[in-house]
């Protein structure tokens, strides 16, 4: 068995849903890519350690992800699409559109901003789990999450019939 | 589940397909040769010093760093080359059916003025801390400043005399890490070296000549070295510093928060940069590097449907600054007039650069 079989069913098994998180942080299919790659490669070097008993790899990789994206290149690259959103109508397109809107509007939030969303409304991390992603505590997490959905409202005004919750757990 | 969540859920979908594993492997795989290069030299070094009893001195000559490539580019031949107009860094090779990553022959490639392409084998491509190392260009071309893993110094080449000037200051190559970055003055006798993008580790500004340097709060980043000062620019706040190249001077804040520096116009005053706001709306602000004030805004126009700016760069003319422009996966820069906002292509550059990251123009420190 080849030393990297263990690290190559991870990335197998739960690359998609990785890639799919670090998309929403940058919001650009490259960047998702080459960030999501940088991080496993540092994972692979980690893997040993990781694939114990008692490791959890994929919390450490979001970890990972998470703190790569906040310290990351500091000029941002342009998201697409960059053209302003169609007028809302009233048909099927109307998703369509929240996710155009939502695109722009992440990208004007604040790295940690986004990644709390990120966190805490796509993975479904509880306020707990996502301080400790962030390596923040419970209280920064609340006050980022208030701050960052403050934003949304402020920054997309047509999402402001998103029910937005702000669940404490 | 909130209309949030299944917007996100819309949104993530979008995620590509990806197959990583090889290609994090590889990667892993070639800084980890790339260490034990470096230990493997370093011990042999030591043993060499207490055997010999001899002061061992660093090789200062320059060999290959990566292995020969069977293509057709040429290296970068000794003596008189010709100016440049841009260098770029090869992409990784999926080498085989089984579509393994082989990122072994990743290398520094310039391009001159007259159309000709050669390889840099000379110049660092990674290091362990880095998954690009960086090189950059004097803002008339004739200068290429790399980092040689050889001499464990910046080396400046005048491409149009042939002279080779290796710095007097070693530094390690542990110390380049992600997103370094270089810029190098018109005379080439001015390297300016952020180890690390983003991050408090100080900078050094190197008096190639005499070895003297002249440390950079970390605070702040290098954008270009011009009329015998270096632009700095410290981002959160942000700050603008045209430090000379022997030290001193005052920073100037802005009203706003600005990305994307260009180097300071030939009026010795003005700068071009985005606020950072309207990243992603094409529109320029021209800030005055004096008083900090915001000078007036231009939107540009000419870009290509759907493109976007990528950055800002030399200027060519009282009137007219380069910018970098996206459209996708295709990379382009701009003559724009900061007049009028009406851009004209410049250069298009080759389809395979509009997927790199690499791409590295004269006068600035950045690379694409």
């Amino acid at each position: 068995m080849n030393r990297h079989d263990g690290f190559r069913e991870f990335v197998l098994a739960r690359q998609q849903a990785l890639m799919r998180t670090a998309y929403l942080l940058v919001g650009d299919a490259h960047l998702a890519e080459d960030l999501l790659q940088s991080v496993l490669a540092r994972v692979v070097g980690h893997w040993p350690k990781l694939s114990r008993d008692g490791g959890n790899p994929e919390a450490y990789t979001r970890k990972a992800l998470v703190n790569q994206y906040i310290s990351w290149r500091r000029r941002p690259r342009p998201e697409s699409p960059s053209a302003d959103p169609p007028e809302r109508g009233s048909s099927s397109e109307e998703a369509t559109l929240d996710r155009i809107v939502l695109h722009q509007a992440l990208a004007k939030l604040t790295r940690k901003q986004r990644a709390v969303i990120v966190l805490r409304f796509w993975e479904d991390l509880t306020e707990a789990q996502t301080a400790d992603a962030l390596g923040c505590s419970i209280g920064n997490v609340k006050s980022q999450t208030h701050h960052a959905l403050a934003r949304l409202r402020a920054l997309a005004p047509e999402l402001s019939d998103l029910h937005i919750e702000e669940v404490a757990r | 589940m909130t209309r949030l969540r299944n917007t996100l859920r819309d949104l993530a979908e979008e995620a590509p397909l990806v197959n990583l594993a090889d290609a994090a492997i590889a990667i892993h795989r070639r800084r980890r040769r790339t260490m034990l290069a470096v230990s493997t030299v370093v011990t042999v070094a030591a043993l060499v010093a207490t055997t010999a009893g001899a002061v061992v001195v660093w090789p200062r000559g320059d060999h290959m760093a990566t292995p020969q490539r069977t293509d057709t580019v040429p290296d970068l031949p000794d003596g008189k080359v010709g100016a440049i107009k841009h260098a770029y860094q090869t992409s990784c090779k999926v080498s085989d059916p089984a579509r393994n990553l082989d990122c072994g022959a990743v290398e520094w490639r310039v391009v001159t003025r007259s159309g000709e392409t050669y390889r840099v084998p000379q110049a660092l491509v990674s290091s362990r801390k880095a998954p690009r190392a960086p090189v950059a260009i004097s803002r008339d071309g004739r200068m290429l400043a790399y980092y040689s893993r050889d001499a464990q110094a910046h080396v400046v080449r005048d491409l149009v005399s042939g002279v080779k000037v290796t710095s007097p200051v070693t530094v390690k190559e542990d110390r380049i890490g992600a997103g370094s970055m270089l810029a190098v003055s018109e005379d080439g006798r001015y390297v300016a070296f952020d180890p690390r993008e983003g991050s408090k580790d100080p900078g050094l500004l190197i008096d190639m000549r005499t070895g003297k340097t002249v440390s950079i709060p970390g605070k702040y980043e290098v954008i270009s070295i011009k009329n015998g000062a270096a632009e700095l620019i410290r981002y959160r706040k942000t700050d603008l510093w045209l430090m000379p190249v022997t030290g001193g001077g005052k920073p100037v804040r802005f009203d706003g928060v600005f990305i994307m520096f260009s180097e300071l116009s030939p009026d010795g005053r003005t700068v071009v940069a985005v606020d950072f706001p309207e990243v992603g709306k094409r529109v320029l602000t021209l800030l005055d590097a004096k008083t900090g004030r915001t000078l007036r805004k231009v939107p540009v126009r000419g870009l290509p449907k759907g493109g976007w700016i990528d950055g800002t760069a030399t200027w060519l003319s009282r009137s007219e600054i380069v910018i970098v422009g996206g459209d996708k996966g295709h990379r382009s820069s701009y003559a724009v007039d900061v007049n009028t906002g009406r851009a004209r292509l410049w250069v298009a550059y080759p389809a395979q650069l509009g997927q790199s990251l690499t791409l590295t123009l004269p006068g600035v420190s950045y690379s694409w």
